[in-house]
């Protein structure tokens, strides 16, 4: 709630200014208008001062001019760009296979979790649901934790956090689009005497089956800037070579890795727009 | 035998049919074996123990139920952690304010149709969209941790940055799709770009905008329950020393906390827009 008088707060709402001149608005809301943004406004004063004044090592940090040279550090150094490559095409593999996988596991728990389709009732229904909110609630770091300690080092761990992590999101979006389907369909198949697998196949899944397209090719683009960070917890990829160089100061060297994250996100967004306007 | 209009027999039509139908069904199997094959040589080069997945379930329930519990809630109310806890929820409120600021500005620039100018307004705006975006959040802790020194303000400038890639994108994308006839209307009036913006165009976004913004704030709240791995502020950083230590009580323990206050602020956000709807 009170993000929403944020956006009137900071002026950038032209409404508020016909607000005071229009007559039929009470005058006491104007008021409680004013006193909500007051209220907003001097509620981000006081964190922003506890965060920027307070909690910061001013001295530590030094001036604008200490901070840019510290951000010079990371120039690039070309020089190294070719000895992450080959990291940098392992992080596009788990980012792809994380995705894949987790599209097989978030189909039957879109089943699950869509209110028309769920097959045992309120049960399985709120199965689908915990399994959608743990998914998307926990980081895929921890999750790289959790499968690092079962499985050891390597993509593998990865792979299986990155698919764990994606469920969440697809079987969520997928849910709503079955719950948003045309009934027709389902009804015409049911009257065939088709059994339930047979209309999730022929009725449902035609109707969902765009709109999860879209949202598989939109989960592997947050999938491939999600695969570069996992190897800072043991789950393979260019992640691990990002921490090492930044542990060891070398930070000509982590600039360098950033390019070549910047480089894999832009050319994965780049195959993604293509794989969406040739398939859908 | 029935013949067609132009000579053709059902049997000619069925034989062509047929013939595209099993082309088409050759294509996909052969496209599905190279997928196969890609699958394995992924497993091979990237040598992939799949032997150990046998055992992952067991070995990952004797952590989950054995190792991790029963969950050390009382560890996540001591006061650092507690205090590390209001940390992380004033860092995502803070960058979502910040970073919404920002990303008005942003999206109006990134903006094909209303941008003020197109050859230097529109490029600034999209480049700072793209590269804010290219770089995952985490990254951007880390530099700005080596930049800005350890504590909250890192995390909150990476969390403003967060906010103007996700929500700055979106909200270029509704300013794209608004009906130009305002715009028109408004200009014709002899306003400048800045009232054009703020009669023509804020109007129309409005409600797609909070809708965003709410949305926004809850995914940097998620966001920000990591940042503290790597120094940035908030309770990642008691989660990285307790797994280090192996202390996985403790860790379940935090990881709940984090699932409770998604979870709240999952209910928060719905509540926050079904009142604005």
């Amino acid at each position: 709630m009170s993000g929403i008088e944020a956006a009137d707060a900071s002026g950038i709402n032209g409404a508020g200014l016909i607000g005071d001149a229009n007559p039929l608005r009470p005058r006491n809301t104007i008021l409680k208008r004013y006193c909500l943004i007051a209220g907003f406004a001097s509620v981000v004063l006081v964190l922003t001062a506890h965060v920027f004044v307070f909690q910061t090592d001013w001295a530590r940090t030094g001036g604008l001019g200490q901070m840019l040279k510290t951000a010079a550090w990371f120039l690039p150094n070309l020089g190294y760009f070719p000895s992450i490559l080959l990291a940098l095409f392992e992080t596009f593999l788990i980012a792809l296979f994380g995705t894949l996988i987790g599209m097989v596991i978030a189909i039957p728990v879109a089943v699950l979790a869509a209110r028309n389709v769920t097959p045992a009732g309120l049960a399985s229904y709120w199965a689908g649901r915990v399994t959608i909110v743990l998914s998307r609630s926990v980081h895929e770091l921890i999750f790289a934790l959790i499968f690092v300690s079962a499985l050891g080092l390597g993509p593998l761990p990865g792979m299986l956090a990155l698919a764990v992590r994606s469920v969440g999101f697809l079987a969520k979006t997928t849910a709503e689009a079955i719950e948003n389907i045309d009934i027709g369909p389902v009804e015409a198949i049911e009257a065939t005497g088709a059994r339930r697998i047979a209309v999730l196949l022929f009725a449902v899944m035609p109707q969902v089956f765009p709109i999860f397209v879209g949202n598989v090719i939109f989960q592997f683009d947050i999938n491939i800037r999600r695969a570069a960070i996992l190897g800072m917890v043991g789950g393979g990829g260019i992640g691990l070579i990002f921490a090492e160089q930044i542990m060891s100061l070398a930070y000509d060297r982590a600039g360098t890795v950033v390019l070549g994250v910047v480089a894999m996100v832009l050319l994965g967004e780049y195959i993604s727009i293509r794989i969406r306007s040739w398939l859908l | 035998m029935a013949v067609g209009e132009h000579g053709i027999t059902v049997d000619d039509a069925r034989r062509d049919y047929r013939r595209f139908v099993n082309l088409g069904r050759l294509i996909k199997f052969i496209a599905l074996l190279l997928f196969c094959i890609f699958a394995v040589w992924t497993a091979w080069y990237m040598n992939m123990p799949l032997e150990r997945l046998s055992g992952m379930f067991g070995r990952i329930g004797t952590m989950v139920f054995n190792r991790m519990m029963p969950p050390d809630l009382d560890y996540a109310m001591t006061g650092n952690v507690f205090y590390s806890i209001l940390e992380t929820i004033e860092m995502s409120f803070l960058g979502t304010v910040y970073g919404v600021l920002l990303a008005v500005p942003v999206a109006w620039f990134g903006a094909w149709n209303v941008t003020p100018s197109r050859t230097i307004c529109y490029p600034l705006g999209r480049a700072a969209l793209v590269l804010s975006r290219a770089i995952p959040p985490i990254i951007w802790a880390m530099i700005l941790v080596v930049i800005l020194g350890f504590g909250p303000m890192a995390g909150t400038i990476t969390l403003v940055l967060l906010t103007l890639s996700f929500a700055g994108k979106l909200m270029s994308e509704q300013v794209e799709a608004i009906d130009m006839g305002p715009v028109e209307a408004i200009r014709a009036t002899g306003a400048g770009e800045i009232k054009t913006f703020v009669y023509a165009v804020l109007p129309q976004v409005k409600a797609a905008w909070i809708g965003i913004i709410i949305y926004n704030w809850d995914s940097s709240f998620r966001a920000s329950t990591i940042l503290g791995f790597v120094g940035a502020g908030g309770l990642g950083l008691y989660l990285r020393s307790t797994t280090q230590l192996l202390d996985y009580e403790r860790a379940m323990g935090i990881i709940l906390v984090v699932i409770a206050l998604v979870i709240a602020s999952e209910i928060l956000s719905h509540f926050a827009r079904r009142r604005i709807r």
